[in-house]
């Protein structure tokens, strides 16, 4: 922040107090980063007049900066998310109002309902619709928010599933496929029931897909850890690997080392629309637990004969 | 996962909140609490929103109407922007003379409006 506290809010030392806390709201309402979400500057300017506001609002630390006692940079507040970041997030968030392209509706007629919504009377927002300009007041239901966990494999291929509402009623899910952790799903017309004919609610579900032990998932991708045993790596096979959609053979080349890759493509995540993704199958060779005599006399003949050194590197980057 | 905030732990979060606001909120509707059975639960998003909420109410002295009135606007502000960088998107990946039509009838639809 500017070293002047005063000059951060547009004022000089003679400011009363009053002054500064008109200073700062006006500064709030062009640099708050939440009404000015465009704006890539506003967290930036925002701190820095937050900053200069908490050092002089306090008649206290004012008089200790004024006297030289401490300096501008006061203390540090701990990194604040802002709600524009969620409310920006991908996928929609819960809070959003009249979202208009939804994965339900089709692409061709989207132009369409855009034009439609415009000409739509009426207000989404129960309670802050205009009473006085409709004289048929109706109001849609109020919107009501779940949580949901789903496995992983549910959220991977796309799964059917019900949740149990407080009034112990039952509500069908439909999961699409590649449903991402922290996505929100809308269910037209199953929230609270509107008022004076007004629509019924959505219910929007906020999605926590639970973790696999043996899959892992970036984006479409899925990713797995395949352990191979020394003669697989050695001689090359043909083993059966899992994906999320069943076992699929998978060839592996002779000589395959720790931390090669095989990408099996089109076997990840199939979304609704889209390029399906791959599976990403990283080799770790696995020694047997036990070393057998002929193993181990097998080995003391071939490094007679056999020597390469897998270090080299290492040591010719490492300063002694 | 995504965060789940009890009541507890949201108050904890926002040293700013009190259990009277938060209830506010909730009785408001401006905050809508997740349902985990019975109990509600807040999001980071929740734990966002209660920030700026906070900064609002603390600085323009704005009570609960005021503050709802805000918050669905930026509500709608919001679905207003992604709504329209989607469709920027859509629009740019089009060929250059698709572009060039979109363009023209889209200035012709805002002098129409200013009629």
């Amino acid at each position: 922040m500017s070293d002047d506290p005063y000059r951060a809010l547009g004022l000089t030392p003679s400011a009363t107090a009053e002054d500064i806390k008109k200073a700062y709201r006006k500064l709030v309402r062009t640099s708050h980063p939440d009404l000015h979400p465009d704006d890539p500057a506003a967290e930036a300017r925002f701190k820095a007049i937050s900053a200069a506001h908490d050092l002089l609002k306090d008649p206290e630390t004012r008089a200790k900066f004024d006297a030289g006692e401490i300096d501008a940079s006061g203390q540090q507040k701990p990194e604040r998310r802002y709600y524009r970041d969620f409310a920006d997030a991908p996928g929609g968030n819960a809070y959003q109002q009249q979202r208009g392209f939804e994965s339900g509706v089709d692409p061709e007629d989207f132009f369409a309902e855009i034009l439609r919504r415009r000409g739509r009377t009426g207000g989404r927002q129960q309670g802050f619709g205009d009473p006085f300009g409709d004289s048929n007041f109706s109001a849609p239901g109020q919107d009501l928010r779940y949580s949901l966990e789903v496995p992983f494999l549910d959220a991977a291929r796309g799964a059917r599933t019900r949740i149990t509402l407080p009034d112990g009623s039952g509500l069908e899910v439909t999961i699409p496929p590649g449903l991402s952790d922290g996505q929100t799903l809308r269910l037209r017309g199953k929230g609270a029931p509107g008022f004076g004919g007004g629509p019924v609610g959505d219910a929007l579900i906020t999605v926590a897909v639970r973790g696999h032990p043996v899959f892992r998932r970036d984006g479409n991708d899925i990713h797995i850890d395949l352990p191979i045993t020394i003669d697989e790596a050695v001689l090359g096979s043909k083993i059966a690997v899992p994906t999320i959609a069943g076992n699929v053979n998978v060839t592996i080349p002779k000589g395959s080392n720790t931390g090669r890759s095989l990408r099996l493509r089109g076997r990840g995540v199939k979304p609704a629309k889209g390029e399906p993704g791959d599976q990403i199958v990283a080799l770790r060779v696995e020694m047997p637990s036990v070393i057998d005599p002929a193993l181990a006399a097998f080995m003391e003949e071939w490094r007679k004969t056999n020597t390469y050194d897998p270090r080299q590197g290492l040591f010719e980057v490492v300063p002694e | 996962m995504i965060a789940k905030y009890t009541e507890v732990e949201v108050l904890a979060a926002v040293p700013r909140l009190t259990a009277v606001r938060l209830s506010t909120f909730v009785d408001m509707q401006i905050v809508v609490p997740m349902r985990d059975g019975n109990r509600p639960v807040f999001g980071a998003i929740d734990v966002a929103r209660m920030e700026l909420l906070c900064d609002l109410a603390e600085q323009f002295e704005l009570e609960e109407d005021g503050l709802g009135i805000i918050m669905s606007l930026i509500d709608q502000l919001h679905a207003v922007r992604q709504d329209f960088h989607a469709l920027a998107a859509a629009v740019s990946s089009e060929p250059a003379e698709t572009r060039r039509r979109i363009a023209a009838n889209f200035r012709q639809g805002r002098s129409a409006d200013e009629d």
